[in-house]
């Protein structure tokens, strides 16, 4: 095992830069996709009819193709696309538009709301309609019920799905080292190319994704126990399952 | 209020709060209200009772529009509805019944439901000061002693800083009528608040009800709790396959009822 790239200033900054564009683009992708998946979630339970047709539609191409092929899609069939369109270079969104992050965020936030939307709505119908009735009758406005009481109570149903999803996300990201996108993996096979060694850079950032999930999913499960309503099912330490009685 | 044609009934000590009028109410060809006339007075209690399948939470749900009837009309806390097939409109305007206007009513008229219907992700303290704070824009601090103050009420106090996860159904309930008082309301709906309990928790609700009622409360009521209904109502309407079959003082109902139907309805609980 031969770590000593490691202290090489120029594979400690891709290292970095990798790490950074990892957080940031799930950070990006968890906000822009949840808010999505609330609009498609109620798209699909009282959207008028086009509306609720489109969302089912997206949802089941997004479910229904791999994800690497929808950021290959996005990144080189739609991205090349817009590059042709007369102008576009010279405008203000050609910065963004030629950045794979963009297309990395599109790509993310759409598969999170097509997977989290129906997640969401699943929840969104579980919670008994007695209550939203109730918000009704003390005369609370649909957007007061909404955001008050339906909501909030939904996401307290899936919010353990949720972290699940979250952590489905993080691991997806690797995939946009495919599209030249400086992230961890990007960064690990610039210094494999480049000191011929194979495993060592994959076993870093194979533990550097370890850890982010472990620490995501300590973060999530603290949102979890804090949600409101919600008393944390908490075990007691017992290794060996329950005593056994003799 | 813009001026209206005055009857002699409005100035009379006892006008009613409540004045339905041929109410009719369909769910597709099942006709559930045939015709319903109501009137309630002031500071009364009317209990409405009935077999299943008579109406009676129909009935009870058209005060507060969770249902809309397709005929008739409804006076309640001084808002007018005339009642169309095409939706309900306010007989102040002849428009149709605008989302304010609704919300107003809603906001004067609270109810209790069977099933409690607490907001589970809302402490105690917050189902009751929730209502307060959205519907009538009071400050969050005021809204909290109000709902401290009604909690208090019933009994439940202390409980103010638990989820209703955590109550028994009869406190459940108890902070149900809290929420309801909370809006100070001109009238309280009550949909079979004790049907959902244990025998053992029933009196602890009831107990609240009848303090409520001693109050000089103008409510309107759906129970199946018969004697509990002769002891407090004032009025008793028995509903009958979606008319009503007969409405006066308990004691001429529970005695003397001249509908024969009604009679046997009452039979097996006196």
């Amino acid at each position: 095992m031969d770590f000593g790239w490691l202290s090489d200033p120029f594979y400690q900054e891709y290292l970095i830069e990798g790490l950074i564009n990892t957080l940031w683009l799930l950070l990006v992708s968890a906000i822009a996709g949840l808010t999505l998946a609330i609009g498609m979630a109620m798209a699909r339970i009282r959207g008028p009819r086009p509306l609720a047709w489109t969302a089912t539609a997206v949802t089941s191409v997004i479910r229904g193709t791999p994800l690497l092929v929808q950021l290959f899609f996005f990144y080189y069939g739609v991205g090349r696309l817009l590059e042709g369109i007369p102008g576009i270079q010279d405008s203000i969104f050609w910065g963004l538009l030629r950045d794979p992050f963009f297309y990395a965020t599109l790509t993310f936030t759409l598969s999170v709301g097509a997977y989290s939307g129906e997640i969401l709505r699943g929840a969104l119908l579980s919670v008994p309609p007695g209550e939203r009735e109730a918000g009704r009758a003390f005369g609370l406005n649909p957007f007061q019920v909404f955001w008050r009481l339906w909501l909030p109570r939904a996401v307290q149903l899936c919010l353990p799905t949720l972290t699940g999803e979250m952590i489905l996300l993080l691991k997806s990201i690797p995939l946009v080292s495919t599209i030249a996108m400086m992230d961890l993996l990007q960064a690990a096979n610039i210094i494999r190319d480049e000191t011929f060694l194979t495993y060592e850079p994959l076993l870093l950032i194979a533990a550097v994704y370890l850890l982010l999930t472990i620490v995501l999913t300590l973060c999530l499960r603290q949102v979890e126990h804090h949600f409101p309503g919600v008393q944390p099912v908490r075990r007691a330490w017992r290794p060996f399952g329950q005593p056994r009685r003799v | 209020m813009p001026p209206s044609v005055t009857t002699s009934d409005d100035l009379s000590p006892t006008s009613p709060v409540v004045e339905a009028r041929h109410l009719v109410k369909r769910y597709g060809d099942t006709s559930v209200l045939r015709d319903v006339s109501l009137s309630v007075a002031e500071g009364t209690v009317t209990t409405i009772i009935g077999a299943s399948g008579s109406g009676k939470s129909t009935l009870l749900r058209c005060m507060n529009l969770l249902e809309r009837p397709q005929q008739g009309s409804l006076s309640i806390a001084d808002e007018r509805i005339r009642f169309t097939e095409q939706g309900p409109r306010s007989s102040h305007t002849d428009m149709p019944l605008s989302r304010h206007q609704l919300q107003r009513l809603r906001g004067k008229v609270s109810m209790v439901f069977q099933q409690f219907n607490l907001w589970p992700h809302l402490t105690v303290l917050g189902n009751v000061s929730e209502a307060p704070v959205r519907v009538k824009g009071i400050s969050r601090r005021k809204a909290n002693a109000l709902a401290a103050h009604y909690l208090e009420r019933v009994g439940m106090a202390e409980r103010a800083d638990a989820y209703p996860a955590f109550l028994s159904g009869g406190q459940q309930q108890r902070v149900a009528i809290a929420r309801a008082l909370a809006m100070e309301p001109e009238i309280l709906l009550f949909d079979e608040p004790t049907s959902a309990l244990d025998p053992e928790r029933v009196n602890e609700v009831l107990g609240v009800i009848r303090g409520l009622a001693d109050e000089g409360r103008t409510m309107l009521m759906v129970t199946h709790e018969m004697a509990f209904a002769r002891e407090v109502s004032d009025q008793i309407v028995f509903l009958d396959r979606g008319v009503v079959g007969e409405a006066g003082p308990p004691e001429r109902i529970f005695e003397h009822s001249d509908n024969e139907r009604c009679r046997r309805f009452i039979a097996p609980a006196a």
